[in-house]
């Protein structure tokens, strides 16, 4: 129990699904969640301020802009609830989730990925429409650039396990929703686990 | 993944360049578009297991070399984009050091 050995993908050094592989990447997106929460409570009006070390009213200008309420909901909202999302989809399940649980991992890289490029896209119109930076949306934004990677290993070991399932005739739905993972269960893993 | 951060760095380093040397439209637009552009590709790319991804930072140091020409930059800004530029294209092509096996890679789900 517990060795980085157990429950490592065929023809890997490390197990994505080890918790000290995830629990850094939950902790950033319960950051970027606090800090989008922040930046929401300002557009909705339930603040008076917002805190901009460095940019004078860079922060209001950015918080206030028309890009940021393009949609129904202000863009810090929808961030939040992505980074939340992050979170959730990055805790649920255990060391073997990659093969177990291929939904939750792939949940995961989806809502990591769009999340990330999103942020980029608002960093580059800030400064190049309103001529302003603001730090707190920066910091979001190189939060959820830092989260791709981390996040996207665990998507490959579950999608090579898919593709292995496939090759050895068993049912790669059944093994995506996690509705049979022993069936699928590579060899060496069995013996690592007698 | 060292050079990552470098190249992590130049990025940033592209978004407060019109701010630090004072230059401003066309060549301020373009740094500020092409700079965090080139930050998220080596923040990505530091991972092992997305470090291909480094490769989209060599096209868009060719695009730092080459706008300046074809948008008549003035000179702190023509002479930033072409050291930058160049320093990132170097930084992007090697892969560094890889410590993890990771079951081949994404190559292996296309075989």
């Amino acid at each position: 129990m517990g060795s980085s050995l157990e429950n490592r993908p065929p023809g890997w050094s490390y197990n994505p699904s080890r918790w000290n592989q995830r629990l850094p990447i939950v902790a950033l997106a319960l950051l970027g969640t606090a800090i989008a929460a922040y930046l929401s409570l300002y557009q909705l009006n339930l603040i008076e301020d917002v805190w901009e070390p460095f940019f004078a009213d860079g922060s209001r200008r950015i918080l206030e802009s028309k890009i940021s309420h393009i949609l129904p909901i202000p863009d810090a909202v929808l961030g939040a609830l992505g980074y939340l999302l992050d979170a959730l989809t990055g805790v649920i399940g255990g060391r073997d989730r990659w093969r177990r649980m291929p939904w939750i991992v792939v949940i995961f890289g989806l809502a990591v990925g769009p999340l990330g490029l999103v942020s980029v896209i608002l960093v580059i119109l800030q400064p190049v429409l309103f001529d302003a930076f603001c730090t707190l949306c920066l910091l979001s934004a190189v939060i959820s650039v830092v989260m791709i990677g981390p996040a996207l290993d665990e998507l490959l070991a579950s999608l090579q396990h898919l593709k292995r399932i496939r090759r050895q005739g068993g049912s790669v739905w059944r093994t995506f929703w996690g509705i049979d993972p022993a069936a699928g269960q590579p060899t060496d893993l069995k013996q690592v686990e007698a | 993944m060292w050079f990552q951060v470098a190249n992590t760095a130049l990025g940033i380093w592209l978004m407060a360049a019109p701010a630090v040397l004072d230059y401003g439209a066309p060549a301020a637009s373009v740094d500020r578009v092409l700079g965090p552009t080139v930050a998220a590709v080596a923040l990505i790319a530091a991972s092992e297991v997305t470090r291909g991804f480094r490769l989209l930072n060599v096209p868009i140091g060719v695009a730092l070399l080459v706008v300046p020409g074809l948008l008549g930059y003035e000179t702190p800004a023509l002479a930033n984009s072409i050291a930058i530029g160049a320093a990132i294209i170097l930084l992007a092509i090697p892969r560094g050091r890889i410590k993890h096996q990771v079951g081949g890679g994404w190559r292996s789900l296309a075989e």
